[in-house]
């Protein structure tokens, strides 16, 4: 089938790599004069695991190429896969492609625009003419993307025109192997459905946080308590894991516009609470390092390991560790930052603030310094040799914003250890 | 010479028995275009003084009265950092505080523009981390709440700028709660403190001595009420919790402000005068630095003009000497303070300190009784409010008063609100209006002699009319410079000097010796009958509570 992809979300190019390699023919729309993919994806998306192989392979093959906006509009199918807040381009898009079509269009929007978007692009098509917009509920996530497309549990499909969902059924045919369960609902239940999905993660996410600094105040360890929690089937152990907070790109926009549906439909405050709560638990690794100096933070060295919101991704969209630096250095302290992936990324936003080193090895970050604060739970920090982390460190003192390592282990080999709700 | 005996003085005098029972009606009758005449400009403030009871020939003996009392030769020798202030052998360089930075002031073989420019930059970094949200309480969450404890200069110059800027907030600042708390009893703080969060409040302490007990017995509460509620140790809530604001390093540093978050103040700022400095740090966390530096901007504006400008043309002049026809030849002996802007609501609280403090004396500089009258009694309210209050008395009252109409021109013009800019007109014809009324009497509609005598008014109560274009940082800095400076030239007619206050003092020597008979049970105190009368009464109430 041949299909226009729009956008140059991660999701833009691990769908339309995905769609190639299953034989269909993908013109992804880039209005850019360069061809290269590498160039065209970024470092944030060049990282993702198998990504750049996979598109590589694809251009090489010619299954996928890239096209102007104007070869783009000739074509019968489309998805939109483009950031939250381009709701506008998105509706400037259909507005074009109904200029141009004659006859019939299908339009998929995986684009998180929110409860009722995508009925408002429909409003546009004329559906005589067999012009429908379907919704897709994504699944993707940062680190792990392509597995996510390839092995999907489950398929939400929001459609309320039969043909439409056949031809989706048949283009994510290749991807059912894993596939547990399959929901045909409207474009709202669809769009409803994901904005629940993703609050109930991030209420999950909250209460574990919340329960963490309560048990903290109370001296009671979470690890054990989130355990417990755990093997109630009714609960499950899935995003109990209490941490110095969420980041990301769709996830918290996604809990936004659910936050702004629930305040003005509802006048529920949860999710705006919810959201809020993450941002301070993102500081919290620096609150410990704080009181640990004593309110006085002038002219020390923090090494930093893990800048990227979440491991296996070089993206620094909202993430934790945006927060810890700033504050660090808003103290004219030192941060020596260490990242397996991020290091462009966090090079193109601190490059000019002289209080931010990038080192390139992870021991290297810690010489000499006066603290090391995890925040991203790469699995190359989860075992590191601490006879020679705590001979780099001018003082032993490991603050744990993941909580990944074992606290009387660590206190045992005379390191100070603050961890999440210990 | 005595000023009386002045050649100036006496032809005022005589003048005054010429005119002075002319009815302002006349005045507007003989001279249809009297505003022409009577008004003059700064930048976009207006001064309109048609409404005074004055021809051009007062104007004339005023500036000559002027000129007799030397008044050029005191403009240079305040400018200059002369110690005019000859009771504390200081100087008043309160306009020294407006200088651009790359100008030069040598005081005592030292550039002190360098200085202040320092204080301001460490003022800046101090509102800049505040608003990125890093100014951080002992628990590491970021300050929300400032608390400015201070009293007097500390408190109304601060207190009034906030509010009456409070349209020019910052972005940075929307997130922030700045109160005030000044009574001594305790009542402010007190009910604040219930809803603060320890963690994230952040006291200001000003005091240009650091001996205001006052302030200092507000402070020690707050440290208290931290200790309690943090368990951190003391260094942790003098290094996040406070900020101290004085001219006396020494006495900051020994109640345990720490020298990062010390801000310094000069001998040669009187605290009426001193929101300019570092006092003014809570009007700058309101508008951020960029405002806070307009408002200098447009003060520093105003003091060039009262340097340079020839009298006749002289905004601060005018209004000081048009004060001294009023006061000293008119037997005019109140000033009505009256803002037509709910914003402005606090420039009466702050201009009674101005000018109360400033001119309330009664012993000339060279240390004699005088016999002619100086500072009357000032007061006032929002313009609207007060004409629900004690109007009656400006209208129908025996009482001749002067008032002094402020408003700013334009308001909500930006708001797109059109009932909010129909509520601005209302005001505003509100306050043409009352001035209207005020001297022309019921002349303005024509009343016949058949309305009774309580319906009537009779007018002729002097009025002036201060226009701001609008309120921004900079016309504020213009308005209030302009004020000061007629301050100091009234002080200079009346040889007086404006920039000490020993009338405030014996007060608190005498509060000192009160303090050990209130604290026993059956007091050996012996007072006057009444002072002993009411320690008994107080000590009989306190028995009943042990």
């Amino acid at each position: 089938m041949k299909i226009a992809v729009w956008g140059d979300e991660l999701t833009a190019w691990v769908t339309a790599g995905a769609l190639a390699e299953t034989g269909n023919d993908i013109a992804f729309v880039s209005n850019s004069q360069i061809d290269d993919p590498i160039t065209l994806m970024g470092s944030s998306i060049r990282n993702e695991p198998g990504l750049r192989d996979l598109i590589c392979n694809e251009v090489e093959h010619k299954r996928l190429r890239f096209v102007q906006t104007r070869t783009a509009l000739g074509i019968q199918a489309h998805i939109l896969s483009m950031n939250p807040n381009q709701f506008d381009e998105a509706h400037d898009i259909v507005e074009q492609l109904v200029r141009k079509a004659e006859g019939p269009l299908l339009i998929i929007n995986q684009s998180h625009f929110g409860f009722g978007a995508t009925d408002r692009l429909q409003a546009l098509l004329n559906r005589r003419k067999k012009q429908i917009v379907v919704y897709f509920a994504e699944n993707i996530s940062e680190g792990e993307a392509l597995d996510r497309i390839r092995n999907p549990k489950s398929l939400i499909l929001g459609s309320d025109d039969e043909a439409a969902t056949r031809t989706l059924e048949a283009l994510f045919k290749p991807f059912s192997a894993q596939l547990e369960n399959r929901f045909v609902m409207t474009p709202r239940e669809a769009e409803f459905t994901k904005l629940a999905i993703i609050g109930m993660l991030a209420l999950r996410i909250g209460y574990t946080n919340e329960l963490a600094n309560l048990g903290e105040q109370l001296g009671v360890d979470i690890d054990v308590i989130r355990r417990g929690m755990g093997a109630d089937p009714r609960i499950g152990r899935h995003h109990l894991s209490p941490g110095c907070g969420f980041g990301g790109n769709n996830f918290p926009q996604t809990l936004k516009s659910l936050a702004r549906l629930l305040s003005e439909n509802n006048e529920s405050t949860l999710m705006q609470t919810v959201l809020q709560e993450n941002e301070n638990q993102k500081e919290l690794p620096f609150r410990k390092l704080w009181q640990h100096y004593k309110a006085d933070l002038h002219e020390r060295k923090i090494a930093i390991w893990g800048a990227s919101f979440k491991p296996g991704s070089a993206s620094l969209d909202a993430a934790p560790s945006l927060r810890v630096i700033d504050a660090i250095v808003a103290q004219q302290a030192e941060v020596r930052v260490h990242d397996p992936e991020a290091h462009e990324n966090v090079h193109h936003i601190y490059h000019d603030n002289p209080y931010v080193k990038i080192i390139n090895g992870k021991y290297d970050a810690l010489k000499n310094v006066d603290a090391l604060v995890l925040l991203t739970e790469w699995p190359e920090y989860w075992s590191p040799d601490f006879e020679l982390v705590r001979k780099q460190m001018k003082s032993p003192v490991i603050v744990d914003g993941r909580n990944i390592y074992d606290r009387d282990l660590i206190e045992s080999r005379g390191f100070t250890y603050y961890g999440i709700g210990r | 010479m005595a000023l009386t005996d002045r050649k100036a003085w006496k032809n005022l005098r005589e003048h005054a028995v010429k005119t002075g029972n002319l009815h302002l009606s006349e005045l507007f009758g003989e001279d249809g275009d009297r505003f022409e005449a009577f008004n003059l400009q700064h930048d976009n403030l207006l001064f309109d003084y048609s409404k005074q009871r004055i021809n051009h020939e007062t104007i004339e003996l005023l500036c000559k009265l002027a000129r007799e009392c030397d008044l050029k030769g005191w403009i240079e020798k305040l400018f200059s950092g002369d110690a005019i202030n000859n009771s504390e052998n200081r100087a008043a360089l309160h306009a020294a505080l407006r200088l651009p930075a790359d100008s030069e002031l040598i005081v005592d073989s030292e550039n002190i523009v360098s200085g202040i420019h320092d204080t301001l930059g460490r003022m800046q970094q101090i509102v800049e981390r505040i608003h990125a949200g890093q100014w951080r309480g002992f628990s590491g969450r970021p300050v929300d709440t400032i608390v400015n404890i201070g009293v007097g200069g500390s408190d109304l110059g601060p207190f009034m700028a906030s509010k009456a800027l409070s349209d020019a907030r910052v972005p940075g600042a929307r997130k922030l709660e700045i109160i005030f708390v000044s009574t001594m009893d305790g009542s402010q703080i007190a009910q604040r403190l219930d809803s603060l969060d320890p963690e994230t409040t952040l006291f200001i302490i000003s005091s240009k001595s650091f001996t205001t007990i006052d302030t200092l017995s507000n402070a020690n509460t707050a440290l208290q009420w931290l200790r309690q509620a943090s368990g951190a140790e003391d260094e942790v809530l003098y290094r996040r919790h406070f900020i101290g604001i004085s001219a006396d390093n020494e006495r900051m540093a020994d109640w345990g402000i720490p020298p990062n978050s010390r801000l310094a103040l000069w001998d040669w700022i009187g605290g009426r005068y001193s929101m300019w400095s570092a006092i003014g740090l809570p009007i700058a966390l309101e508008i951020g630095m960029d405002g806070f530096r307009q408002m200098l901007a447009g003060a520093h504006a105003m003091d060039r003009h009262f340097r340079e400008e020839r009298f006749e043309k002289n905004l601060p002049v005018m209004l000081a000497m048009i004060g001294i026809w009023n006061i000293n030849f008119l037997n005019i002996r109140a000033h009505a303070i009256l803002p037509y802007d709910g914003r402005l609501s606090h420039l009466p609280a702050y201009l009674e300190q101005l000018e109360m403090e400033s001119n309330g004396k009664s012993v000339s500089r060279d240390g004699k009784d005088i016999d002619y009258n100086t500072c009357p009694i000032l007061w006032g309210e929002v313009g609207p409010n007060a004409q629900h209050a004690f109007y009656q008395l400006l209208h129908q009252g025996t009482e001749p008063v002067m008032c002094d109409f402020v408003v700013p021109a334009r308001r909500y013009h930006e708001s797109g609100n059109p009932e909010l800019q129909q509520q601005h007109k209302l005001t505003l014809a509100n306050c043409l209006a009352q001035s209207r009324i005020l001297a022309l009497g019921d002349t303005v509609i024509n009343e016949d002699n058949t309305t009774p005598f309580f319906k009537r008014y009779s007018g002729n109560q002097p009025c002036t009319t201060l226009m701001l274009d609008e309120v921004t940082a900079y016309s504020f800095g213009q308005l209030i410079a302009l004020y000061e400076h007629k301050v100091f030239v009234q002080s200079v007619i009346w040889n007086i000097n404006p920039f000490d206050q020993w009338g405030v003092e014996l007060g608190k020597q005498v509060a000192t010796t009160l303090i050990d008979p209130l604290s026993q049970t059956s007091p050996q105190a012996d007072f006057d009958s009444s002072t002993n009368g009411l320690l008994k009464s107080i000590l009989g109430h306190q028995e009943q509570d042990s």
